[in-house]
């Protein structure tokens, strides 16, 4: 957004004068919604940030938790919504470049990317090419760097036909004492690396934190775009130097480019920087003005003792790596820029990097509303229709045609592989069998209707989703993808799900150790798109080797439910598709169950009791099964009236709600006696509901009445190839 | 000890699984050595992992071809050397002529990673010492650029004289004519493959319905340098 009028008052007095254009373009960047969270600030303190294995929190480029003694992960989301609304390919590619960018910074090394896409209806033309740019943005991207993407979360909803939500996700690993935790210090040089500076991505951060035009192809001179092979050239380097220990401070050039970088680093350290602009090395002819704002990509800045520049030097011409070396940072406490001897802007630094905090209004709009309309005279439906349209929903069936577009294999640490199980599980690749489980989650059509509890859900599955793998889960990051804050009625959603998120990780242990946030999502008419609170988490895996996957393994084993099922059916899958209704009240959060069924299903596991474990999400009960027996291509039966439930009255509410805390489980058959007993040593609403069969077909009765019968490979040609169908036509 | 390179360019991706394979699963001194250090004389086996060399500009594999490393390598027949390319090592052994045919992008147009099985036919050489004609391996793919194509005329008097390996009914996912998975030199001193052995060389990294086959080309290495092939 560009700076108000009150704004450009504080800069005056700030400066004691009127600002120059170069100053007020820094102040324009840096005091922007995306670089300075000064909306959001407030209500993000109430996040919980700390635990002791926490090893750093947010306020850097990206935070670390120390997973197993001395190795921690460094992992972080952000978004690129607005940049992929308007050039989907390069905003897409250029959101990874970034969040890698940020994983850097501490020193760690990269080791898995996540996709969290929230994109509209395949069978809309623009949606449809704005899906396969941004999958492909992803794809050339990713896979050209050698960082696997193991993992992801993909919704279709026509909202996001014009605006899609792009959040990208990346986890690395380093020893915590090669982790770069010092900071810069007076008389360290400040080297520029990687890419030419161009005219590409100007005041990117600003065109981000506003709505997006009508017109977007005038914007397109905001987007940045990607070059991976400097990326990957970056990665190797910056693991060369972290090695010897070169480099004390490494920030990346992203939102803000420039003036963020030197700004946010002196800012942090108290310090002040001097910095001369001609020695930026140049794409193109660019004015001081636009070398300070510009977001060219795959740029990063590094703080060197001066005694240790040379060997640096060495390293970066050893792999053609271009820099310069523009300056120095001091004690001054300013940012001070020359350009060919004159100066050109002199700014306080920390008032630069952190301006005023803002107390936004927040009001509940009218249309909250539907998150409280009761589902009355649902009419009745042939169950086995419903079961064949929610698995061929695209939020539902295999993501196959978007993962397998990505490699997911390179770095061989990927051990459950995407569609293999909840989670992602990537061993550390020591002489050891440790690992880590990785998976993000969100749903907007939660968080619209219900934007905290919504929220809390979010932060509740990604932690089922790194317990069905057989982890213990450690941390999330948080990605807020909101409207305009500006407006009370838009803001009442962010606020909400912080505070749902906030309650949610507190109850679960989990601290949010980073996040980001996105405003101004909003569609060309000023309606928020669906509000969407995106969580990442990640998981510690003791033995890889016992991780746990979703598909059903051997014939007469038994199927068990963990958890009761109530008649959640607001806001799920199954009202959606089948009734074309989005209302009603969501299921409700229930931490306390989440907590006990988390280690119930842990006990299971490591004692061999159960084989495989599959959480159950949208569209239900029975699709959750069925996903475990087209994953396994093992057939299965299932007793409706067998499923523990507390107040349903229809069996559409037994199958298809989405009460959270609940899991499916593969009890082997020898073992089914030792499960009925620890369910009631544990106190645990659970049974077993079915069994694995030999033959290929999906049989579910009630009691003495069939419900339905449905081939098994028919629905495993839904699930795997709905989505193929609906993008390619 | 046999010393195995594992030759890096700018944009090479598997280097450092590569060496895990090599070094830590089956056991030979294995190094990286950036493209610009590289020479032949010290190395008893060469191995050009995958990964996007030089960004893939142009083509995949092509400029990687041209660089002096490469042009070096052109004497491994002479010497000897056992060479192995992976993907993007099998399209700069193509590029560089030094295996047959070529390499264009998948029928689909798209990037495709996923296991696959593949038919070894004819194994001789250091790779596939190990391997018995018509031994199916499971290993994973993963390219955007990874249709074998060759004419008529060399696939008959060349390519089906070579080792050969090809991808199993139902796994030609690329469209590879003759379901060309992987081409040799006719004494299988040169071996280049679109699969990825060393991503299928430990049990814990096959999914379910996989084996993981790739380690009996590194095996059948180690072997070969020990008591010759």
């Amino acid at each position: 957004m560009p700076l108000s009028s009150g704004e450009i008052e504080s800069i005056k007095r700030i400066l004691g004068r009127d600002p120059r254009p170069e100053e007020l373009a820094m102040f324009e960047a840096q005091w922007s919604e995306h670089c300075s969270y000064k909306s959001s600030r407030k209500l993000l303190k109430l996040l919980p940030t700390k635990n002791d294995y926490v090893i750093l929190g947010p306020g850097r480029d990206a935070p670390a938790v120390e997973v197993f003694p001395g190795i921690s992960v460094v992992f972080k989301i952000e978004s690129h919504n607005h940049p992929s609304a308007v050039d989907p390919y390069n905003g897409a590619a250029t959101g990874i470049g970034g969040i890698v960018r940020d994983i850097l910074t501490l020193g760690a090394k990269p080791i898995a990317l996540l996709d969290l896409l929230y994109l509209g209806n395949p069978s809309n033309s623009h949606a449809n090419w704005l899906i396969r740019g941004i999958v492909k943005g992803i794809s050339d991207y990713g896979n050209r760097i050698g960082v696997p993407t193991v993992a992801g979360d993909t919704w279709f909803d026509d909202i996001f036909n014009k605006q899609p939500l792009v959040n990208v996700a990346c986890v690395g690993i380093a020893s915590n004492n090669k982790l770069v935790l010092e900071g810069p210090k007076p008389g360290d040089a400040i080297v520029i690396i990687g890419n030419a500076t161009g005219r590409d991505g100007i005041l990117g951060s600003s065109f981000a934190s506003k709505p997006l035009s009508e017109d977007t192809d005038k914007e397109i001179g905001a987007v940045q775009v990607g070059d991976p092979l400097t990326e990957k050239v970056l990665i190797d380097v910056l693991q060369e130097l972290t090695s010897k220990s070169l480099v004390k401070y490494i920030k990346d050039l992203g939102g803000g480019g420039l003036t963020t970088a030197v700004s946010e680093s002196a800012a942090d350290y108290g310090l002040g920087a001097t910095i001369h602009l001609n020695k930026l090395h140049l794409r193109e002819q660019l004015t001081p003005l636009e070398m300070l704002i510009s977001e060219s990509q795959e740029r990063m800045l590094l703080a060197v003792e001066p005694k240790k520049l040379s060997e640096v030097i060495n390293i970066l011409n050893r792999y053609d790596l271009t820099y310069s070396i523009i300056g120095h940072f001091d004690d001054s406490g300013r940012v001070r820029v020359y350009y060919k001897g004159k100066l050109v802007a002199d700014v306080p630094a920390k008032e630069l990097a952190r301006p005023q905090a803002l107390r936004r209004d927040s009001r509940p709009p009218q249309e909250a509303l539907k998150g409280l309309t009761p589902i009355v005279r649902l009419p009745k439906v042939d169950l086995g229709d419903a079961i064949v349209k929610l698995i061929s929903s695209p939020n539902i069936a295999s993501k196959r045609w978007i993962y397998e577009q990505y490699d997911h294999e390179v770095g061989i640490r990927t051990v459950i592989k995407p569609g293999h199980g909840d989670a992602a599980v990537l061993r550390i690749l020591d002489d050891s069998r440790r690992g880590i489980a990785v998976k993000g989650d969100a749903n907007p059509r939660y968080t619209s209707l219900d934007p905290f509890n919504g929220a809390a859900n979010s932060v509740a599955e990604c932690f089922r989703n790194l317990v069905s793998v057989n982890s213990t889960p450690l941390a999330i990051v948080d990605e807020l993808n909101a409207g305009n804050p500006e407006k009370p009625e838009q803001f009442w959603y962010f606020e909400e799900m912080v505070k749902g998120i906030a309650w949610m990780s507190s109850e679960l242990g989990l601290p949010v150790v980073g996040g980001k946030v996105s405003f101004y999502n909003e569609d060309e008419k000023g309606r928020q798109i669906k509000p969407t609170a995106t969580i990442v988490g990640i998981g510690r895996v003791d033995d890889i080797s016992k991780s746990t996957g979703l598909a059903l393994n051997e014939t007469n084993n038994y199927i068990a439910v963990v958890g009761i099922t109530y008649p959640e059916l607001g806001g799920s899958e199954y009202l959606y598709r089948v009734h074309g209704l989005e209302l009603g009240e969501i299921p409700r959060p229930r931490p306390a169950s989440e907590i006990r069924h988390a280690e119930f299903i842990k006990h299971l596991v490591s004692r061999g009791i159960a084989v495989s474990v599959h959480d159950v999400s949208i569209g239900g009960l029975v699709i959750a099964a069925i996903e475990m027996a087209i994953a396994g291509g093992l057939g299965i039966e299932l007793h409706v009236d067998r499923i523990p439930t507390r107040g349903t009255e229809r069996i559409d509410e037994v199958l298809f709600s989405e009460t959270q805390a609940r899991y499916i489980v593969e009890i082997k058959a020898s073992r089914v006696t030792e499960f009925k007993e620890l369910t009631r040593e544990y106190g645990i609403e659970s049974n077993v509901i079915g069994k694995v069969l030999s033959k290929e077909v999906i049989v579910i009765t009630n009691g003495n009445e069939d419900i339905t019968t449905l081939g098994l490979p028919d629905i495993a040609n839904l699930y795997n190839n709905s989505l193929k169908k609906l993008m390619e036509w | 000890m046999h010393k195995v390179a594992i030759i890096k360019f700018p944009g090479t991706n598997c280097d450092e699984d590569v060496l895990w394979v090599t070094k830590y699963v089956v056991g030979l001194d294995a190094n990286i050595v950036w493209y610009k250090d590289f020479s032949l004389n010290t190395w008893d086996a060469i191995i050009i992992p995958g990964g996007f060399s030089f960004g893939d500009w142009l083509r995949a594999g092509a400029i990687a071809a041209r660089t002096r490393a490469i042009e070096e390598l052109s004497k491994v027949l002479d010497y000897g050397i056992p060479v192995l390319g992976i993907c993007n090592g099998f399209q700069v052994l193509v590029e560089a002529g030094l295996l047959p045919g070529a390499l264009l992008p998948n029928e689909s147009g798209k990037f495709i990673c996923r296991w696959v099985r593949v038919k070894v036919e004819r194994p001789r050489g250091p790779w596939l010492r190990l391997v018995n004609d018509g031994d199916v391996l499971d290993m994973p793919i993963a390219h955007a650029e990874g249709r074998y194509y060759v004419d008529e005329d060399t696939y008959n008097s060349l390519v089906v004289k070579s080792p050969l390996l090809r991808y199993v009914n139902g796994y030609n996912f690329n469209g590879s004519s003759y379901d060309i998975a992987g081409v040799a030199t006719l004494d299988g001193l040169v071996l280049g493959l679109m699969p990825h052995p060393e991503r299928a060389s430990e049990d814990v990294m096959a999914p379910k319905g996989f084996k993981a086959n790739g380690k009996v080309i590194f095996e059948s290495l180690a072997r070969s340098l020990k008591e010759g092939w």
